[in-house]
This record gives C-alpha cells, structure tokens and sequence, in this order.
C-alpha cells in the first residue's frame, strides 16, 4: 500500500484516485499436466470507474484472467493488485467478498427467494435485517424490477433477462468497488440483451464501479466498453486501447483481422449524434421536420445511418428528449464530416 | 374363525406388534440415515480445490463405501441375522443393527447423487460470492440436495419394513412375530389368519411411513425446488 513506485504502465501509484484499481503484473497460469500457459505474462491495468472489455476467441484466456482476478483460479506466477493491495496471498473468500462476480448462467440459489438471493453477501458479513431489507428494495429497483412484485418471487418464476438482472443485483449488494461480469449477456436473446446493455451503461452511470467483462461479442465490447483488450490464443495481449483505437488502429494482424471487416461502420456507433454539428432544419423549404424521420439526440451515428437506410431518405431530424427537432443530419455532410474527423486509419 | 373377526379379537396384540415395527424401523433408518449422509456429505463437499490427489482420495473412498454397502445389501438377511447373533444376541440390538446395515446403501447412493448433481453455476457462483466450503455445503448443497436425499430414505425405509418381519428368527420385534408363530404352528386353528394379519400389518406400516414422509417432505423441502 504504502509503495510509491511506478508500476509497469507507468501510471504513478501515488495519488489513490487516480491509481489504478486493478493492476496484473507478470500474471501467467498453466494447468496442471499442460505445458502451453493459459495466460502468459500478462500485465494489465484496469483504471478506477471504468469498463474494461476481455475480448478473443475461445481459448484466448480472457476467462482464466478474470477468475484470477478473484482467484477462482490461482495465478502460478505474478501478483494482482486490488487498490493497491496485492491479493495474491489474501483470504480467497474475503477477498471475493469484496468484488462483485456475475457469470452467464447467472447461477442464482434456487431455494432461495430473489431477496434472499441478493441478500446473501450481506448476510455473510453481518448486516442486519434491517438495512439487508432496505438494500434488496433499492438493488430491486436499479435493476429495474419492482421490490414488492419480485422480491418474494423464486429464481424459476423469472425470464432470463430477469434472472440476470437479480444476478448484477446480487453481485452489487454489498457495493464492492469491483465487478467481474463473464459473458453476463451471452444466453440472452438480441432484443432483451440491447435493452440489457443500455440499463447496463445507465446503472454503471450511478454506481461507477470499476468492472471486467468478458465477451468473445465485439459488436458487445464496443458498446459497452472504456477499453478493450483483446487476447490472442496462448493469453498474450494483443491490443489494449480504446474502441476506437482499437477500430481505427489495429497494432497488428491478429487484431485487424479480428475486428474484421465492417470496422468503418462499427465506429459509428462510438460517434454521439449530440458531438455533431447539426445542420439546421429548413423551414419552408420540404421536407419538413415534421415529415422527417426522427433518431434521439442521445442517440449515435449508427442509429441514423440505421434510420436513413431504413426509411430510404438521405435525411433525418435528430431531436431530443421532449421530442423536439434540434437539427437535421445529412447523409452526404455525415460521409464529409467523418472524414474531417480524421477517424479512417 | 375368519380373519376379521380374528383381528377384531386380536386388535390389541396386532398393534403393540404394529408399534413395535414401524419403531424398530425407524430407529434403524433414523441411524442408517445419520451416517449414509454424514459419509455423504464428507466426500461430497465440493472440493473447488487445485489439490487433484486430495480429490482422487476422496472418490476412492466414496466409491469404495457403495461397493461395501451395496455388498451388504446383498447378504440374504437371514444369513445376516444369524451372523450378527454372537455380537448383539438375541432381540431388538441385532435386529436395529441389521436394519441400519441394510438401509445403508440405498441412501448413500442417493446422497452422494443428490450432492453431486448441484449444478455447476450455482456452485461457480457461491464460490464466486465468497462463500467457504462449509457454507456452500450447508446453504446450497445440501438443500438442494435434499429431495434425493429424502427420496432415498423413503425407499430404504420399505425395504427395512420387509426386512424386520424376517427379524422374529432372532426374536427381533414387530409383526414378524406373529408371522413366525403362524407359520410354525400351521394348520392349527387361526395360523393362517396370524401370517396374513402380520403381513397386511406390515402393508399398513409401509403405509404410514409414507404418509410421515409426504409430510416431511413437504415441511423441509424449499418451496422453490418443488415440483
């Protein structure tokens, strides 16, 4: 705790908020009777609040890593830091005590009520009922299911998508600082599992914690993430940047071919309509914004390239929460604009 | 004299013997139990240890005890009786005693299968929640594991009904009696009446046996694993 050196990313440990509050250094797993590491001297740093996508194909080791993280499996060399503590020596069931761990079949207590489910690390650590009560009701409600209907309700009367909401809840009941969330999202179909990832990104805005995902789903890791980085077979790193670096700026092969064809287009969904200069709506002229099909402001590119395509028009009015116009986007000043943005490679 | 009337006449030998039976029963199956699923739950927990030698021992001796036991289960029960003889004597010792021996098995393999089949993910995420071993064997597995359990000891308890009327050879108690008396004065007046007395007699126990579990199961069961 108390060292002041800088770590291998050089990002000073000095400052506690602006510590990173995961750090793998070194960090290598082999199996036992396997000669190939699962993970091979990987150092990573995770900054405080933010996401952080493991991304790469099966066997890349991006779910050994982050089970390392809680030690469901132990690192044979390397050391973990949790702000700032190594953990590597710590008790396992008080250190995962402290962090928050969602896996994709959610794996809820059957026998226990979806209270009870989210209640059970603070019962391990000695909350009493009262304040329990209180924290299941309000979990309840940032997972978006009404304390009174789902409180008392068993994990087998839920919806899949419900199920996994109770699971984040779970995982959040004792407000750890870190969540390790593998492929939470993956058995769920498409259209819950946008809903899913939009609550998602609006919980993390409130609660801010600093969380590792896993998904082999880039399209996922792009919407979701802060950073991604991408493992490559044998657990080395590939690339540890942001989306768009990671878009715009392959730093090899594996990585280009990985994100694949279609990058152009996945990187609108990193550009928010409200970071646009819009054009303004002519008035009088046509078409008129009230014949314009319309995308939020929240919204990104994507979206109304999506809308334009869609509706088979070169224009959309992007408008905002009240569903007022603030502006038209055209597609033939979209095309000019990002490549003024300077965001091809 | 027809049976009726004979038990009519009877009725309250009948149900001392009755009595008799299903405690003699139930003390076995309440000791049979305790240890099936004491060894159980010890070679049972979930090891989530990176120790694979620890873990193979482990299976060795579960695997071990279903051999023994279900070795046991095969010794006809008269043989088992007389075998037990010179340690207990005669009465109610080697009759509890055979009858634990006998309804050993049934409900180890029972245990030993509901524990295991705990599903991974909900084992994964005990784990993951921070909960020890101790505690997920107590919170998880073993509730979860319970109506197998149960069931286990359900069958273990008819056959220890079955068992206990060959038990009078050793004069164990129970409604063996009056089947061995009848058997061995037949064809004297009312012997036949006194085997069939005894082996309904034994029905009824059976009977009441499941309706105590039914209701057993339904008290202890959680009410969210239940079909």
């Amino acid at each position: 705790m108390s060292e002041t050196t800088t770590n291998p990313h050089g990002i000073a440990e000095g400052h506690p908020d602006q510590r990173p509050m995961i750090v793998l250094e070194g960090v290598s797993k082999t199996y036992p009777g396997q000669t190939i590491p699962a993970v091979a001297e990987l150092d990573l740093a995770v900054p405080r609040g933010s996401i952080v996508m493991l991304v790469g194909p099966s066997g890349c080791g991006k779910t050994t890593t982050l089970k390392m993280m809680n030690r469901l499996i132990e690192p044979t060399t390397g050391r973990i830091l949790l702000d700032g503590e190594d953990v590597t020596g710590v008790n396992a069931d008080q250190l995962r005590r402290r962090i928050g761990y969602v896996i994709q079949q959610v794996g809820l207590f059957p026998h226990f009520t979806v209270g009870e489910n989210i209640a059970v690390v603070p019962r391990m650590l000695g909350w009493d009922r009262q304040r329990i009560r209180q924290r299941v009701d309000e979990l309840l409600e940032l997972v978006g299911l009404h304390p009174r209907e789902f409180r008392d309700r068993y994990p087998r009367q839920l919806s899949g998508g419900q199920q996994q909401r109770v699971g984040v809840a779970r995982a959040l009941a004792a407000d750890p600082p870190v969540m390790l969330m593998d492929e939470p999202f993956g058995a769920i179909d498409p259209v819950t599992r946008e809903r899913l990832h939009d609550e998602f990104l609006e919980i993390q805005r409130t609660v801010r914690k600093t969380i590792c995902f896993v998904t082999h789903d880039l399209q996922e890791a792009i919407k979701l993430g802060d950073h991604i980085a991408i493992f490559t077979a044998g657990g080395r790193l590939a690339q540890y940047d942001t989306p768009e670096g990671i878009l715009s700026r392959p730093a090899n092969d594996f990585v280009a071919e990985f994100v694949g064809s279609g990058a152009a287009v996945r990187r609108l969904h990193l550009i928010a309509l409200s970071t646009l200069d819009l054009d303004e709506i002519a008035t009088g002229s046509s078409p008129t914004a009230a014949a314009l099909v319309t995308v939020p402001l929240s919204g990104s590119v994507y979206d109304a390239v999506d809308a334009m395509l869609d509706a088979q028009t070169s224009v959309v009015a992007v408008v905002d929460d009240d569903g007022q116009a603030v502006g038209a986007l055209r597609w033939n000043t979209l095309v000019e604009k990002l490549q003024l943005r300077g965001l091809h490679p | 004299m027809d049976p009726i009337s004979y038990l009519r006449e009877n009725v309250g030998t009948v149900l001392f013997y009755g009595e008799q039976h299903f405690l003699v029963v139930l003390c076995a199956i309440a000791l049979g139990s305790a240890i099936s699923i004491g060894f159980a739950l010890l070679v049972s927990m979930d090891a989530g240890s990176q120790r694979w030698s620890l873990d193979w021992i482990v299976g060795a001796v579960r695997e071990g005890a279903l051999v023994v036991t279900a070795a046991a289960l095969t010794v006809p029960s008269l043989a088992l009786l007389v075998l037990l003889l010179p340690l207990f004597g005669l009465g109610a010792a080697t009759t509890v005693t055979a009858l634990t021996i006998y309804s050993l098995y049934t409900v180890l393999r029972n245990s030993v299968a509901g524990l295991s089949s705990v599903d991974a993910s909900v084992l994964e995420s005990a784990k993951g929640l921070g909960m020890g071993r101790l505690r997920r064997l107590i919170w998880i597995q073993f509730p979860l594991a319970w109506p197998v359990i149960l069931n286990g000891i359900r069958v273990a308890t008819l056959i220890d009904v079955a068992i206990a009327a060959v038990a009078a050879l050793v004069r164990g108690p129970g409604l063996g009696q009056l089947v061995l008396t009848g058997l061995s004065r037949y064809g004297a007046a009312n012997a036949f009446n006194q085997v069939l007395v005894g082996t309904l007699g034994c029905l009824v126990v059976a009977a009441v046996f499941e309706i105590f579990y039914a209701v057993v199961e339904r008290l202890t069961v959680p009410r969210g694993i239940r079909v």
